[in-house]
C-alpha cells in the first residue's frame, strides 16, 4: 500500500514509454522490503514522500523545492547542490534533498561491476533516484541529507576513485562524443582531450574562480553529436584539411542500390531508389561535387565539410587525414540576451596529446574573462559586450575572413591610436597656419 | 601586503558590509585591488579550506560569504 | 538506522582527504573490441531500427542494441540494465547524449537475441522498460531537465511532459520513417538546463507572472540587495510598505512590466516565489539545430506562445506536437531538417499547414535581434 494515493501520476503508467511512476513505485517498495538488507541512511520512505510530492505538483501546478544553499563537501564550491521542500511536515523523507553531481567518464562507457557499486552506494546513503545523465553529462543523484555528504564524498574518493562533477560559477564538467571508441567520424580522440583536460582543470572544477559558469564540450566531427556548438561556452569541432578519401567502386554500389544510403537509417520508408544526384550532389551546400561517367569527384579547395556526402556514403567516403579541430567559443542558453551559439575563434589546430594548443588558447581566454567578465556574466556575453576582435587579440590571434560569415555592415570602425600614423595627438597652432579660426 | 594581512582585509571587508553577507568573487577583488585576481581567488578558496569563510551556490551561481553569516544560514544548514 | 561512518573523520576533516581524482578512466570501461579497434572504425550501417553494426579496418565488427530510457531512474532500473549487460554484452554498456543506452556484443546472434529480450521486458502497467530504437530517422529520445521532480523555478514538469509525448510519437521512436533526424526537447524554464535553443522540436517552460511578494517575511529571510542584483532586467528595486498590522518594514518592489519570470530571484530569496497553477504553461519552439549538415546550425523559433499545464497527460501539448511532426514527415523532402524544412516552404506556409494560429507573440520584441526577424523584403506568400 502506497504512503500517498497518486492518482495523476498513476495514469503516467499507461503508455509505451518507460514510466518513470511505475519504476518510481517499484523503487518505493524495494527501499520498504529492502531484499539486500541494505543499512539505510536517509528515511526508507523517501521515494514515497518524493512521490506525495510530486502528486501535490500535478494537481497544484507549481513546484515544491526551494532554491540551493551553502551545503557542500568541505573545500569544494561544486557538485552538491542544496535543495529543501516547502512541504517539509508532510513530506519529511524529502524535507533536505540534496543533489550530487559525479564526474562522468568520457564517451558515457560503464562497466556494469562499477555502476552497481555506485548503486550500493546510493541506496545506502541516498534516495536510490538518479538522472542518467544531467544536462552537462554528469551523473546525478537525487536526494540524500546533509550529513551523508561528506560520506558519500569520502566513499566515493576512497573506495571508488571517483570525483563529483562541476556546479555553480566553476567548470562545468566538461563532456565529449563517443569519438575515437566506435565512429569512423572522429576527426581527434575527444575522450582523451575531454578527460586529460578534465584533469588538468580540476582546481577550476572544483572551486569556483570564474565570473559564472564555464563549459567544455568536445565534438569529433562537424556533426555534433554532444552539441558543442550550441551548449558550451568552449567548443572543440573536430575537422579536416585534406581531401575527403573516395572509394569509387563502394560508390557505384551505392549508386547501384547494393548499398543503403545514410547507413540505412532511411529505411523506415520507400524513399524510392538512390539518385546521387539528388541526395547527394544537389544538396551539396557548396556544390563542390560532381558524379559523371561513374567518377565523383570533390573540389577540397571548396568544400566546407558539412558531413552530409560522408553521412551519406560512410562506405564510400571517409574524412581526410590532415586531421585536428576548430575551436569556436561563448554559446549559452537565452537568458538574459537571448540564446548564444559558438564563434569561429580558431579555426584549424592540432588536437594531439598533450593538447598544449589547446590549453593555451583556454588559458588566454579564461584570463581575459576572468579580469573582464562581469558576475554572473557568460563568456558569449563578455564577447558581445566587448567585442570578438578583443577575443581574438588576447589570444595572439590574427584576424581572418573565415572568423566571419560576412564582413560588418556599418563603418563605425574604432581604430586604435597605434593604427593611425602619427597618433591623435595634434597641434592646434600648426593647423590654423593653413585655416583661419 | 602579505597573506596575512590580505586574509585579514578580507574579513574585516566583509564584516563592514552589514546589508549583506555572500559575495561574488568579483567584489573580492575590489577588496584587494592591488593583487592579482587570480591570486585573490586562490586565496579565498584557500580561507574557505581554512574553513574562514563559505560557498554558497544556487547551483548555476556561486557567491561567498563570512562562515556562518547571513539570514538564511539557520534554514540552509540542514539538519 | 543507525548511523554508519564510512571513516570520514568530521573533527579531521582534511586527514586522509582524496580530491581532485576526477572522472574514471574511460578506457577501463571499453568493451574490449572497442577498446582493440580504437580509432580504427571504418564505417557502420543501422541494420534494423535500434540496432547498428559498426566495422573497423581489422575486419571486426561490433552490434550494438539501442534502447530508450527515462532520464529519472532508480538504482533498481539501473541494476537490471547491468543484469542485460551482463547477460549479453560482457558486462559493459553506455548511455548516449540523449538518455538512451546502449550495449555492444560482437555477435550479430547474441544481439539480435537481446533485442528481444529488452523489447519483452516491460514494467508491470505495461509500458516497456527497455524499448528498443531511436536510431536513423526516427525521433530520438529527449533531452530535458529536471521540473517539478527537483527544481526550484520550473514552470512545467519535465519527466512527465516527456512521458506524454513519447508516448504519443512512441512509434516513431520504433521507426525510421522521417525524412531526417528529428531533436525533442524539453527544458523547464527559461534558464533551459536542456538544448531547446537548437532542438528540431523544444517544449520551454514558461511562467507569466511576476513573482509574488511575502513583505511580511521578506526582510528576514532574504538579503534585499542580493535579491535584487540577481534581476537580469533591472525590474526590483528596495523599498518599505505597510503591512495590514501598521508596521512599516523593509521590502522589494517589483517593476511588473520589466520581468521576464526567469525565476532568477526566487533563487536568491524565498520570499519571491513565481510559479502559478494559471500562469505557468509552456511554449513550443521548432526548427533548431546543432548539426552544421548541409546548413549551419540554427536557433528554435517559437511557433506556439502558450499552452496551459494540463497534468497528468498535458493532451493539447501532445496533440500540437504530434501535428507539427506528422506535417512535416509528410511535406519535407529525404534529409531535409525540420527547421529547413519551414525555411524553404516560408513560416508562413509552416503555421497554415501546421494549423496554428499566428498570434503578435510570435513576433519577437526583444532587443536587438528582434530587428533581423522582421520582413524587410516584399517576397512573400498570400
Amino acid at each position: 500500500m502506497a504512503k500517498h494515493p497518486t492518482p495523476l501520476l498513476d495514469q503516467l503508467e499507461s503508455g509505451p514509454w518507460p514510466s518513470f511512476v511505475s519504476d518510481m513505485k517499484h523503487a518505493a517498495e524495494l527501499r520498504h522490503t529492502n531484499p539486500k538488507g541494505i543499512n539505510q541512511q536517509i528515511p526508507e520512505d523517501v521515494i514515497d514522500d518524493l512521490l506525495g510530492l510530486l502528486e501535490m505538483s500535478f494537481e497544484d501546478g507549481t513546484t515544491h523545492w526551494k532554491h540551493g544553499g551553502i551545503v557542500g563537501v568541505f573545500g569544494y564550491g561544486g557538485g552538491v547542490i542544496g535543495r529543501y521542500c516547502d512541504q517539509p511536515e508532510r513530506f519529511p523523507g524529502v524535507a533536505h534533498f540534496h543533489t550530487v553531481r559525479l564526474a562522468q567518464p568520457s564517451g558515457l562507457f560503464y562497466k556494469a561491476d562499477y555502476l552497481e557499486e555506485l548503486c550500493d552506494l546510493w541506496d545506502m546513503r541516498g534516495s536510490g533516484m538518479t538522472n542518467m545523465h544531467g544536462s552537462t553529462g554528469d551523473i546525478i543523484w537525487l536526494g540524500t541529507t546533509t550529513p551523508q555528504l561528506e560520506e558519500i564524498f569520502f566513499e566515493l574518493t576512497h573506495k571508488h576513485n571517483q570525483d563529483l562533477g562541476g556546479s555553480g560559477s566553476n567548470l562545468r564538467t566538461p563532456a565529449c562524443c563517443m569519438g575515437m571508441s566506435r565512429c569512423e567520424f572522429a576527426c581527434y580522440d575527444t575522450q582523451l582531450m575531454c578527460h586529460t583536460l578534465t584533469n588538468e582543470y580540476q582546481d577550476m572544477l572544483h572551486r569556483p574562480q570564474f565570473p559564472y559558469k564555464f563549459k567544455f564540450k568536445f565534438d569529433g566531427c562537424p556533426n555534433g553529436c554532444v552539441a558543442s556548438i550550441a551548449r558550451s561556452d568552449f567548443s572543440v569541432i573536430g575537422t579536416w584539411k585534406d581531401d575527403i578519401k573516395i572509394d569509387q567502386a563502394a560508390v557505384k554500389a551505392y549508386v547501384g542500390g547494393e548499398i543503403a544510403p545514410n547507413a540505412g537509417a532511411h529505411a523506415g520508408r520507400d524513399w524510392g531508389k538512390f539518385d546521387i544526384q539528388k541526395e547527394v550532389i544537389g544538396l551539396c551546400p557548396t556544390q563542390c561535387m560532381s558524379y559523371e561517367g561513374g567518377k565523383l569527384e570533390i573540389d577540397t579547395k571548396n568544400c566546407y565539410r558539412c558531413m552530409h556526402c560522408i553521412n551519406v556514403m560512410p562506405k564510400a567516403l571517409r574524412i581526410g587525414d590532415e586531421r585536428g579541430a576548430s575551436i569556436l567559443i561563448g554559446a549559452k542558453a537565452p537568458i538574459l540576451d537571448g540564446a548564444q551559439m559558438s564563434s569561429l575563434l580558431v579555426p584549424f589546430i592540432p588536437a594531439d596529446d598533450p593538447f598544449d594548443e589547446i590549453k593555451e588558447v583556454i588559458e588566454s581566454i579564461w584570463d581575459w574573462w576572468m579580469d573582464e567578465g562581469k558576475n554572473r556574466e557568460r563568456l558569449g556575453e563578455t564577447l558581445k559586450r566587448l567585442g570578438f576582435q578583443k577575443a581574438l587579440e588576447v589570444c595572439g590571434i590574427k584576424a581572418q575572413a573565415q572568423h566571419v560569415k560576412e564582413p560588418r555592415t556599418n563603418p563605425y570602425i574604432f581604430w586604435k591610436e597605434d593604427e593611425v600614423p602619427g597618433g591623435w595627438t595634434r597641434d592646434i597652432n600648426e593647423y590654423r597656419k593653413l585655416h583661419q579660426r | 601586503m602579505d597573506e596575512t594581512e590580505a586574509r585579514q582585509h578580507i574579513v574585516d571587508s566583509l564584516k563592514a558590509k552589514t546589508n549583506k553577507s555572500k559575495f561574488y568573487l568579483k567584489d573580492f577583488y575590489t577588496f584587494l585591488p592591488d593583487m592579482k585576481k587570480m591570486e585573490v581567488g586562490k586565496l579565498v578558496n584557500k580561507m574557505v579550506a581554512e574553513g574562514t569563510l563559505e560557498y554558497w551556490s544556487s547551483g548555476s551561481t556561486t557567491m561567498i560569504g563570512l562562515k556562518g553569516a547571513g539570514k538564511q544560514h539557520a534554514t540552509e544548514e540542514g539538519e | 538506522m543507525a548511523f554508519v561512518s564510512s571513516g570520514y573523520n568530521p573533527d579531521k576533516p582534511m586527514e586522509n582527504r582524496i580530491s581532485d581524482i576526477g572522472p574514471r578512466f574511460y578506457k577501463d570501461f571499453l568493451p574490449p573490441v572497442l577498446e582493440k579497434n580504437y580509432g580504427k572504425w571504418v564505417s557502420h550501417e543501422i541494420l534494423e531500427p535500434g540496432l547498428l553494426v559498426h566495422e573497423a579496418e581489422s575486419g571486426d565488427k561490433v552490434y550494438t542494441v539501442r534502447v530508450g530510457s527515462a532520464r529519472l531512474v532508480s538504482t533498481e532500473y539501473i541494476r537490471e540494465l547491468c543484469a542485460v549487460a551482463k547477460q549479453y554484452a560482457d558486462g559493459y554498456l553506455r548511455w548516449t547524449t540523449r538518455n538512451n543506452v546502449e550495449f555492444m556484443t560482437p555477435s550479430l546472434e547474441t544481439a539480435k537475441k537481446m533485442k528481444a529480450d529488452l523489447n519483452s521486458r516491460k514494467f508491470d502497467k505495461g509500458s516497456f522498460k527497455f524499448p528498443v530504437g531511436g536510431t536513423g530517422a526516427s525521433i530520438s529520445n529527449i533531452v530535458h531537465t529536471q521540473g517539478w521532480i527537483h527544481c526550484h523555478t520550473p514552470a512545467t514538469d519535465a519527466s512527465g511532459t516527456v512521458k506524454v509525448i513519447m508516448d504519443e510519437l512512441f512509434d516513431d521512436f520504433t521507426n525510421m520513417r522521417m525524412p531526417a533526424i528529428v531533436r525533442v526537447a524539453v527544458a523547464c524554464c527559461l534558464n533551459m538546463c536542456g538544448a531547446c535553443h537548437c532542438s528540431d522540436v523544444a517544449v520551454v517552460g514558461f511562467h507569466r507572472k511576476p513573482p509574488l511578494i511575502d513583505h511580511e517575511y521578506l526582510d528576514n529571510m532574504c538579503e534585499i540587495p542580493l535579491a535584487i542584483a540577481s534581476c537580469p532586467t533591472g525590474a526590483l528595486k528596495p523599498g518599505k510598505t505597510d503591512l495590514p498590522n501598521g508596521k512599516k518594514v523593509n521590502t522589494i518592489l517589483v517593476n511588473n512590466e520589466r520581468c521576464m519570470y526567469c525565476g532568477n530571484c526566487y533563487t536568491m530569496c524565498p520570499s519571491l516565489p513565481l510559479s502559478d497553477k494559471e500562469g505557468d504553461g509552456v511554449i513550443i519552439m521548432v526548427g533548431g539545430k546543432v548539426s552544421n549538415r548541409i546548413s549551419m546550425p540554427k536557433f528554435s523559433k517559437v511557433a506556439v506562445a502558450f499552452i496551459p499545464n494540463e497534468p497528468p497527460r498535458w493532451p493539447t501539448l501532445a496533440k500540437v506536437v504530434k501535428k507539427i511532426i506528422e506535417v512535416y514527415a509528410a511535406e519535407a523532402n529525404k534529409y531535409e531538417r525540420l527547421g529547413d524544412w519551414a525555411e524553404r516552404i516560408g513560416w508562413e506556409s509552416f503555421f497554415e499547414k501546421c494549423e496554428l494560429d499566428f498570434t503578435h507573440h510570435l513576433i519577437d520584441d526583444f532587443r536587438d535581434p528582434a530587428y533581423f526577424t522582421w520582413r524587410q523584403s516584399t517576397n512573400f506568400k498570400f
